[in-house]
């Protein structure tokens, strides 16, 4: 019985434990196929009230905008709750990732070895992909494509992704409060290139603010916040503009043809984000995986507690009750876990209701 | 002979019809405390590992042999 060797994505995620804090080791690619399962093993850990989490990205050698997201909305939920994340001896080519997209302050990084120089900026047009379909996650995703549009575009001091929800244009995702300003003047003036390129579906490139005559209303809003060229590319869903990708730059004639070429891959990327978000399936295997490292977690509690009490009953050491009940499960080919949790609900049953404390 | 040992436990998890992943998954129930790469370093033989840890792996196969309507192949490590 050989059944045929089965991986469909080279992942793979596990959990062990340092004392009190949880170590999550994840190996090879995490994307938008990916990313839900390292996500469901997050969740779970929070949920079952681990708040020191580690997580040991030695064997990842690929990282796309889906994994940033999951661990983006990890730390932000340690914080809240007291807990800490700490990402352990990254590759450097991931590690720098962390760096230009600002988790490096978000997050405290142990790394590795040093640095390579100029590797990661041809696969960083790679951290970008899909995700699945939660608006909060896919906000995450274009956060992180402006983050990388304002740091790998020359020229740019900053972008912003608008997108049509509700009938309406709203920014959401912007480097920061000017650029968010920026954004909004637009959508209160009702032109802009960030309102061409959305509703036309092409681009509009503002090379010079001071010789703008397109948008006579917003041009003045731009030029007193010091913005002085604007480059906005159209996100097309089906080929339907959504949005627009927005960057914006303090100097004028600030965008070589390279850089717009860039720019228009950037808004590609994000289209495709987009696009992907719009089918995404996988939370259903999700959730699967989410339930399975769930009882995981629980049946390891159960069977903690079943060695406790063997420990305390028999005078046993650790090892010496696991093994006590180990031999026991073999003997009657009564699973373990069943033979702990007989153990734990019995010790129960026979303990004096709170008599004892 | 030593060298019999080497991959034989990853034998025995390709006869029991478990990913990597699923084993892990199991040990880990088991109370198992290594994460996967260490598994699979254990399985392949390029790591020892502790008699407890090698107990509950081959607890982790034995039972999956039994709920196929096996017996316990995997040998346990005296204790």
């Amino acid at each position: 019985m050989h059944p045929p060797e089965q991986p469909l994505t080279d992942f793979f995620i596990s959990a062990s434990f340092e004392g009190d804090v949880a170590v999550l080791a994840l190996a090879g690619e995490v994307d938008i196929v990916t990313s839900p399962e390292f996500s469901a093993f997050f969740d779970t850990l929070l949920a079952r009230g681990h708040y020191s989490v580690v997580l040991d990205l030695a064997g990842l050698y690929f990282m796309d905008a889906s994994g940033l997201a999951v661990i983006a909305d990890g730390a932000a939920r340690l914080e809240r709750v007291g807990g800490t994340l700490v990402i352990r001896t990254p590759t450097p080519m991931i590690e720098e990732v962390l760096r230009i997209t600002g988790f490096t302050r978000l997050v405290r990084v142990e790394v590795g070895p040093e640095v390579g120089p100029k590797e990661w900026v041809r696969s960083g047009l790679r951290q970008f992909s899909a995700l699945r379909s939660e608006d909060e996650v896919l906000d995450g995703a274009l956060r992180m494509a402006v983050s990388l549009a304002s740091a790998l575009v020359g020229g740019a001091d900053g972008a912003s992704v608008s997108l049509r929800r509700h009938g309406r244009l709203s920014t959401v995702a912007a480097s920061d409060r000017t650029i968010a300003s920026m954004d909004a003047s637009q959508y209160e003036t009702g032109e802009g290139p960030c309102i061409d390129a959305s509703v036309e579906g092409r681009w509009f490139h503002a090379e010079i603010l001071g010789s703008e005559t397109r948008w006579p209303a917003f041009t003045p809003q731009a030029r007193a916040l010091g913005i002085n060229a604007i480059l906005s590319s159209p996100l097309l869903v089906e080929d339907r503009p959504v949005g627009a990708l927005n960057i914006y730059s303090l100097s004028a004639s600030a965008f070589s043809p390279e850089d717009r070429e860039l720019a228009a891959t950037f808004a590609a990327e994000a289209s495709a984000i987009l696009a992907d978000a719009a089918t995404s399936e996988g939370d259903e295997a999700r959730g699967q995986l989410t339930i399975r490292f769930q009882g995981a977690l629980r049946a390891r509690e159960v069977i903690a507690q079943a060695q406790g009490v063997l420990m305390e009953r028999e005078g046993l050491a650790e090892e010496e009750a696991y093994s006590a009940l180990r031999r026991f499960s073999q003997g009657n080919g009564t699973p373990l876990q069943e033979r702990a949790l007989d153990i734990v609900t019995s010790t129960r049953r026979a303990r004096p209701g709170g008599a004892d404390v | 002979m030593y060298e019999d040992t080497v991959g034989v436990l990853d034998q025995f998890r390709r006869d029991a019809a478990l990913s990597h992943g699923e084993l892990w998954l199991r040990y880990f129930e088991l109370g198992g405390m290594s994460t996967g790469f260490q598994l699979e370093a254990y399985l392949y033989g390029a790591l020892l590992p502790s008699q407890h840890d090698h107990n509950v792996i081959a607890h982790a196969l034995n039972e999956r042999f039994s709920e196929l309507g096996g017996n316990h192949p995997v040998p346990y490590e005296d204790d």
